[in-house]
């Protein structure tokens, strides 16, 4: 590993220890891109009243990405662009976020409760559905929200 | 448990560091903390008396508790109370407006009646108990000249008024202008601007106008209880210009609210000191205008300006009107820039925001306050939608016509022109910067343990009281809020700030999200007025002029305060309980 990728290394440990807030998701490399790094920023999209949600309730966010060491796309096969989506839990729906490159990335909007962030390699910037090897993955902070079914605190009560 | 999971959760142990020591809570056997509620003067009973167990906690003691009443907390659907809890009373006594009074002898309370002023006019505004009922309970409320809200105080712009005040009511008073800038020894604020009015006493407010647009009155003692139990109203400043707004056909004042009861049972305050400390008071039945349902008729096609004030104590709404379409105009001290569609009106304690709906087809439109609420025992998102009223949209076609200039987002030239002078400081370093935190001693063990497990997430925004039993337990005894100087460490009213009069302050506000409890703040400048500039680092792109902008978990907010007008004037949060928890400080302008 050279010396900047020790420095963007480090700097990816000092913001995943200074994560923590509702708005950060560290993202984390998978094997087809080892050195990839990234991490992105949930800021409230722009409203009048200063916290964006739906009309049912749920937050709306810009997602911001910075991302660094991302392969060229071919290298991975057939590909020629990184696509992040927001995805549901259960894998079902992939909202289409946008483009991601080495950089400051700001992709698209999200409306969900909880969701995975997941940056693919796919043949265009426009997919009509994710078919490529994941690079880059996080889930949303609100999906670190547990079930204390079987916490001590609540044992004995029935789910 | 995900590998993505595991390492946020060491990552969240890692940066909160070790649990807070609590100590135990102060226990006098034989002395209940909380005597027995039932037997309080003046409070009623609960009829829905069933008895409850000592404890689900094998071998727990049922320290500090001697209530005859079983729990009164209504829990959320599918949300348990945690067993160590159960048993566990605040450590206050219960206080219910009209202690020993005669429920049947108090006036019922009327509605809202709008009082038409013009400078130099004299208002009586008096204080008093009334009896409200809800959805079939009646209750021993306070309300102003025996009306909820109180009177529309309706003046032209510049007009400057004068209110006597009297209080009748059972506890010190005073009332707070909210959002004017006036002169500050009007303010209404005990100890800082004037003493308490004592129950039987007056006092005489002088009250200047000098901005157009909708406001709020309420006392500025134990809001907890006075403001939560119907002390509010609003003003409606009128400006000169007659194309100020756009034309309507209709107009109307929304003052949305919350009441926590327990079927035919308030649930009591805390008498010394406020509890629901940590979340504040979240009631779980929404009013509009102090009644559980609104109503309207109106025409098809009609445009309605809806002045929109929140007075809950803790409960920020979001709004939405049937998917009738939705256009923003104007908050708390001014228009916006630019008009902008919206889907739904968020809106935090204390702000107030001015919309323009237009119902354009026949049917009925139901208004409702729609959350994802959180269950913190599955860990999930649940969808919470509250019937606030009904609009009912007759057939025939309201003339005239406005919808042209309902579809019309009007630019407001003149505020940015005002708003002008203030760019160069945007960009500039903060003058101040306070972080928004909290300590907490003494707190009940599972209330500490829990809130140690339940922390890998915190919403920006709590919609709801996920956790009433904790919650309720919390006093300010227990639970102080923080507004901590970043430059000096000083907390609350220990910061001495002064800034010139005529200066432009740059206020940088961040809620740590490390905090034992985190949770949104609207935060509130008395008499002066301020823009939201960025959020997040993210410029503001419509600007308006603010007296109380919410503050998320996590969030850094840039203020820029017009620190024209002279006095010393609290910054404070406007969630009731926090405020009486300690969340509050002064600028002094001179």
């Amino acid at each position: 590993m050279n010396h900047s990728a020790w420095i963007g290394r480090g700097l990816l440990v000092a913001f995943v220890v200074a994560a923590g807030g509702p708005f950060d998701i560290p993202l984390f490399n998978t094997p087809k891109a080892p050195d990839a790094k990234g991490q992105a920023r949930l800021v409230f999209a722009p409203s009048p009243f200063g916290i964006a949600v739906t009309a049912d309730g749920r937050a709306s966010y810009d997602i911001q990405i910075e991302a660094s060491a991302l392969p060229a796309p071919s290298s991975l096969g057939a590909y020629s662009a990184y696509v992040a989506w927001a995805v549901t839990t259960d894998l079902k729906t992939w909202n289409q976020l946008g483009t991601v490159t080495n950089g400051h990335n700001v992709v698209g909007h999200a409306e969900l409760n909880k969701f995975l962030l997941v940056i693919t390699a796919e043949s265009s910037a426009t997919p009509k559905v994710h078919v490529g090897p994941t690079v880059l993955h996080g889930t949303s902070p609100s999906g670190w929200l547990q079930s204390f079914l079987s916490h001590p605190l609540f044992r004995g009560i029935p789910p | 448990m995900s590998r993505t999971l595991c390492i946020a959760l060491c990552v969240l142990a890692t940066a909160r560091g070790a649990p807070a020591q609590v100590k135990p809570i102060p226990k006098k056997p034989g002395t209940p903390a909380m005597p027995g509620m039932g037997a309080m003067p003046g409070m009623q009973a609960d009829s829905s008396k069933t008895k409850r167990p000592p404890s689900a906690r094998p071998g727990a003691t049922r320290d500090t508790m001697t209530m005859d009443m079983p729990m009164p907390v209504p829990m959320p659907k599918g949300m348990p109370m945690i067993p160590g809890l159960v048993g566990l009373l605040p450590p206050v006594a219960p206080f219910l407006p009209g202690a020993g009074m005669d429920l049947a002898r108090l006036p019922a309370a009327k509605p809202s009646q709008v009082a038409r002023l013009a400078d130099g006019d004299t208002l009586d505004l008096t204080a008093v108990l009334v009896r409200r009922t809800i959805k079939g309970h009646s209750f021993a409320m306070y309300g102003f000249n025996g009306q909820v809200p109180g009177p529309l105080i309706r003046v032209p712009q510049s007009a400057t008024i004068t209110v006597r005040f009297h209080n009748r009511i059972d506890l010190p008073s005073t009332v707070h202008w909210h959002g004017v800038r006036l002169d500050n020894r009007f303010d209404g604020v005990p100890g800082l601007t004037q003493d308490s009015v004592m129950p039987g006493q007056s006092y005489t407010y002088t009250v200047h106008f000098p901005d157009a647009g909708i406001y709020w009155y309420h006392p500025h003692v134990r809001e907890d209880i006075e403001q939560a139990m119907g002390l509010f109203g609003n003003m409606r400043v009128d400006s000169p210009e007659r194309d100020y707004y756009s034309p309507v056909n209709r107009e109307e004042t929304l003052l949305l609210d919350d009441i926590l009861v327990n079927g035919d049972t308030l649930i009591p305050f805390g008498k010394e000191a406020p509890n629901y400390a940590l979340m504040g008071r979240v009631g779980n039945v929404l009013l509009v205008n102090g009644e559980p349902r609104y109503a309207l008729r109106v025409k098809k096609g009609e445009v309605v300006r809806y002045f929109i004030t929140n007075v809950s104590s803790s409960r920020t709404f979001n709004v939405s009107f049937g998917g009738a379409p939705i256009k923003v105009v104007a908050s708390d001290v001014s228009r916006f820039e630019r008009e902008e569609r919206v889907s739904s009106v968020v809106i935090a304690p204390a702000e107030r925001y001015v919309v323009e709906v237009r119902f354009d087809r026949a049917g009925r439109f139901t208004v409702v306050n729609a959350i994802q609420a959180i269950n913190h025992y599955a860990g999930e998102f649940l969808p919470d939608v509250d019937t606030l009223g009904i609009v009912t949209v007759d057939a025939n076609r309201a003339t005239p016509d406005f919808a042209t200039p309902f579809s019309t987002l009007r630019a407001n030239a003149d505020v940015s022109r005002d708003i002008e002078r203030f760019r160069p400081f945007f960009d500039r370093a903060p003058d101040k910067t306070l972080t928004l935190t909290v300590a907490t001693n003494a707190l009940p063990l599972a209330t500490v343990q829990f809130m140690n497990v339940d922390t890998a997430y915190f919403a920006p925004v709590e919609w709801v009281d996920g956790m009433p039993d904790m919650n309720w337990l919390s006093t300010s005894k227990q639970v102080r809020w923080i507004l901590r100087d970043d430059s000096t460490g000083k907390e609350n009213m220990d910061i001495d700030w002064t800034v010139a009069r005529g200066s432009v302050v740059k206020l940088r506000l961040f809620n740590d999200p490390k905090s034992f409890h985190p949770m949104q703040h609207p935060i509130h400048l008395h008499g002066q007025r301020m823009l939201v500039v960025t959020r997040d680092g993210v410029p503001t792109k419509n600007l308006v002029w603010k007296d109380t902008a919410i503050i998320p978990v996590g969030s850094t907010v840039d203020l820029i305060i017009d620190a024209s007008n002279p006095g010393s004037w609290m910054l404070h949060c406007h969630i009731a309980e926090h405020l009486g928890s300690g969340m509050m400080t002064v600028l002094h302008v001179r």
